[in-house]
């Protein structure tokens, strides 16, 4: 967790970097009047470096997949919830008939 | 009188509910939803860092009109096949459907990448 965020934070300063040298570009260019078409050609190397970083980081920080199986090893062991105005529990009761007509007269 | 018509009504009712038994099928699918919502809320700050990250980089890169879009839905494309391999390519068990992982969170980090990408351009190219 701590190694995907350095990660991020290193791709998030290659990328102000990257800013940085294009608008130096941009000032060259505008000393010697040419047209901007694209940034050089380290800038977009720069640029791709920091996004692979960034997108590590992003797969990386927010935590892991957990499994939604409910038989998988790792939900097993289920806590009570302290709130006991709201319990979830899944019992047999599901195998019973949905439809029911009774009607008390 | 009550009694006896209320046993009536639960035999009469047993049989019908025996021959639907059969008919339908009651395997209802069931997984952790509280899993399955954290896995969702990883997905979204995923799409969100990398909808922002793109924009700061279509605006350095002096983006304009449609290049930007089309730009936008790489970096998303290139999420979803990074989201694939975290989940292992074994979606369902993280995921009740494919959709989850492609096609939910989309667009809903198209107004921030518009945004730092209007904020990175004129940043770059215009002060």
């Amino acid at each position: 967790m701590a190694v995907g965020f350095a990660v991020g934070v290193l791709g998030v300063l290659i990328l102000s970097h990257a800013a940085y040298s294009t608008i130096q570009y941009r000032t060259l260019l505008k000393i010697t009047e040419e047209e901007f078409s694209g940034p050089p050609i380290n800038v977009v190397f720069e640029l791709l470096l920091g996004l692979v970083l960034c997108m590590w980081a992003a797969l990386a920080v927010p935590g892991k997949f957990q499994s939604i199986q409910l038989d998988s090893d790792e939900n097993r062991v289920v806590a009570l919830p302290s709130n006991l105005d709201f319990m979830i529990f899944n019992h047999r009761g599901k195998a019973f008939p949905l439809e029911c007509t009774l009607k008390l007269k | 009188i009550a009694i006896g018509d209320l046993y009536d009504a639960m035999a009469g009712h047993d049989d019908s509910g025996a021959s639907e038994k059969k008919a339908s099928d009651f395997d209802i699918p069931t997984f952790s939803n509280e899993n399955m919502q954290s896995n969702m809320k990883v997905i979204y700050y995923s799409r969100t860092f990398m909808s922002i990250i793109g924009g700061v980089i279509a605006g350095i890169l002096g983006f304009t009109g449609l290049m930007g879009f089309i730009f936008y839905f790489l970096v998303m494309a290139i999420t979803s096949i990074g989201l694939t391999a975290k989940a292992g390519f074994s979606i369902h068990s993280y995921f009740d459907s494919w959709n989850r992982i492609i096609l939910d969170g989309f667009l809903g980090g198209l107004l921030s990448f518009v945004l730092f990408w209007t904020f990175a351009y004129d940043i770059v190219h215009i002060f």
